[in-house]
């Protein structure tokens, strides 16, 4: 796994003369990501026979190219209409979604498609030539470690809320709550599942997802004539390229914000069993935590959006390391990529470096060309894009309503999930109205039951001994991280206003 | 003169009578009774399980020949969630008992849900009729590790606790594991990871010492993992598992073969009293795949080993969920935290 310049130029100007796999794979992909339900994972599934028709490095590269560009596609919806295509977008609306209220829709997708876009490049160069080293992560981050990398995550539910903390801190834990709802991971004995099969494995993201943030926003939406404010109805009414150019500038010059979110998402890509929903929260905090203007998040700011973004676009390589170096699968869609190359009987490992470098490196150069091309592609949509946030919410309603169903229905076609989606609809509703934090419950939702699976591992790891969460060293180091990524917020405020005593 | 390619008046009147005659001839009902074969229509399989997995692969590679001899479709209808409980539920609540719905599951970690809860339906009203493989339950270690043999694990577990991988407590693996740590007195605290794929993983990463799985998916990934014992009574595939011991010929136990992956097929009784012609012609053309050399090219393209490809008979596939059960019952107390 010695990194050869020569290989690589070679490798990537092999990997562009497939660009007539790669472009259909990132329309499909685009349009998969953004229709809630759907994702990589279960499209892969579905053209699986495609797939194993085809060269096994034609097929790589078209998986690779639909999984990354699904996950840009994810986001589009979710700062548009405040519908997260997947759990991995659930961070992106807290930000995006002002931003498009506010009349800057058009922005916010160039900002989104930028940060996405070199957030991937980024993390997919940095796997190719740290790869032997990332590999090594998994080895270190186990349940105790990733307790606390949960923590940073749930930890966001006090910074949301941040201006009524009661209100917040019910809100989250209200979340929690839904997120014990299921089997428990030890003994598998239900809880809280009033008798419904259906939520014996856990309350399904998909329609808490949409239900929480699309079906309520619906529901508010529809008391209005449109889902932006008049002031940004003008501004949409003139918006044109001049304002995508303005949201390339602008993500441009959060360089250093795309670089070290994205790797947070790489390194929690590494990890198997985690995945894009923690690493773009735990961005989004880590964003927050070190920013200069942390009252501004949630509001439509820059940063809230280049966060998440850029953190689940990392996650998309991340998740192929395992795969390829130890062979275990990072994320579901990477299983389906190795039940395609098991197929074609190819032998996953480090010994995969040297026999065929061209399908062990080739995700990664597919990656990579995927996003240089995605970007060329998909840039000047976003003003067309952003033009569906102008119909009147008399027809966008019914529509939102509609899709979200449907899609709450697809990934495990249950027609509970519908009804579920509903409940969660006017539980979200319910809270808008109320003051209560919609994403706040659903940072509980979604990982609440993350965390309880690596506490009771760890728990029963040390066969019930609860110093086993300060029992490592890197898990220590992490502790401290934590107490002070928490602490730092109160204490920058604490200083601004001491300063503003001073001058006053 | 008659234009090309077009009917005359005596060919349509040919024509005509003869599809009136037939319409007539259909609508009696004893033409119904010498029309009708089965099956005229789709199968339709309940798989209790997500698609992709193990179980959805063996599906698919065994449908696509067996469907060549019943000359109609399957459409496969997916229903995972509460380790294979969900999809049960659904098939016992919806299925016509009419034998043109069918289940797919994994038997022996599904039969041993029942031990530590009871489903809603009676258990008789179903019964598995064909087993299409026969996965051992086996413990294997990763190779970069220290342990080289089952007896370096079991010296080593009488000095500590060892932590021990498992898809799930509910498993034939998991008993297996349990098993041997009640014979050789080897300390073994199991992990439920919830599925295969991160059972692997922790024993990949080193975050447990040793795991117990199914063969399948560790043997196709031996260059990661050392198979160091087997639960069955015999090892068929020896080549490719470093020739790991049984359980009860290295230790001298009398244990059941504990076989931890053994996709089958599952009926409703009733469907079978309603329809024994049915179901004959369901379990004689489901016999002949076994030989269809086909089926072993479709085998091998999945990575299973084919040598785990093996018919079980209703009376085996009774006999196996009977030992699973009765061990579960002794294991009862551990697998529902009630110890």
């Amino acid at each position: 796994m010695e990194f050869d310049p020569g290989l690589f130029v070679e490798l990537f100007a092999r990997t562009l003369s497939f660009w007539w796999v790669i472009i259909p794979a990132i329309f499909l992909g685009l349009v998969v990501g953004a229709i809630p339900g759907f994702s990589a994972a279960n499209t892969i599934i579905i053209l699986l026979p495609l797939t194993l028709a085809m060269d096994p490095e034609i097929g790589l590269i078209f998986m690779v190219a639909l999984y990354a560009s699904s996950r840009m596609g994810a986001g589009i919806p979710a700062i548009l209409v405040n519908i997260p295509g997947t759990a991995g977008a659930a961070a992106t609306p807290l930000d995006g979604y002002p931003m498009t209220k506010a009349g800057r829709g058009h922005q916010a997708l160039a900002i989104s498609f930028v940060s996405s876009t070199a957030g991937g490049l980024l993390t997919t160069i940095l796997a190719l030539l740290a790869m032997p080293w990332l590999s090594q992560v998994a080895y270190y981050l186990h349940s105790v470690e990733m307790i606390v990398v949960m923590l940073f995550g749930i930890s966001l539910i006090a910074s949301v809320a941040a201006r009524d903390t009661l209100k917040g801190l019910i809100a989250g834990f209200f979340g929690l709550m839904i997120g014990a709802i299921g089997a428990d991971v030890v003994y598998a004995t239900p809880r809280g599942t009033f008798g419904f099969l259906e939520l014996y494995d856990k309350v399904p993201l998909i329609p808490a997802l949409v239900g929480l943030f699309a079906i309520s926003e619906a529901f508010l939406v529809i008391e209005q004539r449109s889902i932006i404010t008049k002031e940004g109805q003008a501004l949409m009414a003139k918006a044109g390229w001049a304002e995508t150019w303005e949201g390339v500038r602008i993500a441009c010059s959060k360089w250093w914000h795309i670089t070290w979110t994205s790797i947070i998402g790489l390194v929690i890509g590494v990890v198997p069993g985690a995945g894009a929903s923690i690493a773009s929260f735990v961005a989004y905090q880590q964003s927050r935590t070190y920013s200069k203007t942390p009252e501004l998040y949630g509001t439509g700011h820059v940063e809230g959006l280049v966060a998440p973004e850029s953190a689940n676009n990392g996650v998309t390589s991340g998740t192929l390391i395992p795969l390829l170096v130890i062979g275990i699968p990072g994320g579901a869609t990477a299983a389906i990529m190795l039940v395609v190359l098991q197929y074609h009987g190819v032998a996953i490992g480090p010994d995969l470096f040297l026999s065929n470098p061209n399908l062990a490196y080739g995700p990664f150069t597919a990656m990579a060309v995927t996003y240089a091309l995605m970007i060329l592609t998909i840039m000047p949509l976003a003003r067309y894009m952003s033009k569906v946030t102008v119909v009147s919410t008399v027809y966008m309603t019914p529509v939102i309503i509609s899709f979200t169903l449907v899609g709450a229905f697809v990934s495990r076609e249950y027609v509970f999930d519908m009804y579920l989606a509903l409940v969660f609809g006017v539980i979200g509703y319910i809270a808008r109205k109320t003051g209560y934090h919609v994403a706040a419950i659903l940072i509980g939702v979604i990982l609440g039951p993350m965390l309880e699976n690596y506490f009771l591992r760890a728990l029963r790891m040390s066969q019930g001994d609860i110093m086993v969460l300060f029992s490592s060293t890197l898990g220590n180091i992490l502790w401290v991280l934590l107490a002070f990524s928490i602490g730092l917020p109160y204490y920058l405020q604490y200083r601004r206003k001491r300063r503003r005593q001073a001058t006053a | 003169m008659a234009i090309p390619g077009t009917p005359t008046r005596r060919a349509f009147l040919k024509g005509s009578a003869a599809a009136a005659g037939a319409v007539g001839l259909a609508s009696h009902p004893l033409a119904f009774a010498l029309a009708e074969t089965f099956p005229s229509r789709n199968i339709n399989v309940y798989v209790p399980t997500r698609e992709g997995g193990g179980a959805d692969r063996n599906l698919r590679a065994f449908t696509s020949v067996w469907k060549k001899y019943l000359k109609v479709n399957f459409e496969n209808a997916y229903f995972p969630g509460a380790a294979g409980r969900v999809g049960y539920e659904k098939y016992m609540g919806l299925a016509k008992p009419d034998c043109y719905d069918l289940l797919f599951g994994n038997m022996g970690p599904e039969v041993l849900n029942w031990v530590v809860k009871q489903p809603s339906f009676d258990l008789n009203d179903y019964f598995y009729f064909a087993r299409v493989d026969e996965d051992p339950g086996v413990l294997f270690v990763n190779r970069d590790g220290p342990f080289k043999t089952i007896d370096d694990i079991v010296a080593e577990g009488k000095k500590r606790t060892l932590n021990v991988a498992v898809s799930r407590l509910a498993h034939p693996a998991s008993l297996g594991a349990l098993a041997l740590a009640k014979h050789t007195g080897a300390q073994f605290n199991l992990i439920p990871l919830s599925g295969g794929r991160n059972t692997m993983a922790g024993v990949a990463t080193k975050e447990a010492d040793l795991g117990a799985l199914p063969s399948g998916g560790v043997i196709s990934r031996g260059k990661n993992f050392r198979i160091a014992l087997m639960f069955t009574h015999d090892n068929p595939v020896p080549d490719r598992t470093d020739n790991a011991p049984t359980i009860n010929a290295h230790f001298g136990t009398n244990l059941p073969s504990l076989v931890a992956g053994s996709r089958a097929f599952a009926i409703k009784r009733e469907a079978v009293q309603n329809h024994p012609d049915r179901y004959k012609i369901l379990t004689d053309t489901l016999k002949e795949v076994f030989t269809d050399p086909e089926y072993k090219v479709a085998v091998e393209k999945t990575k299973a080993p084919w040598e785990l490809i093996k018919y079980g008979s209703p009376e085996a596939c009774a006999q196996q969920a009977k030992d699973l059960m009765v061990l579960g019952e002794e294991y009862k107390a551990l697998l529902t935290g009630q110890s």
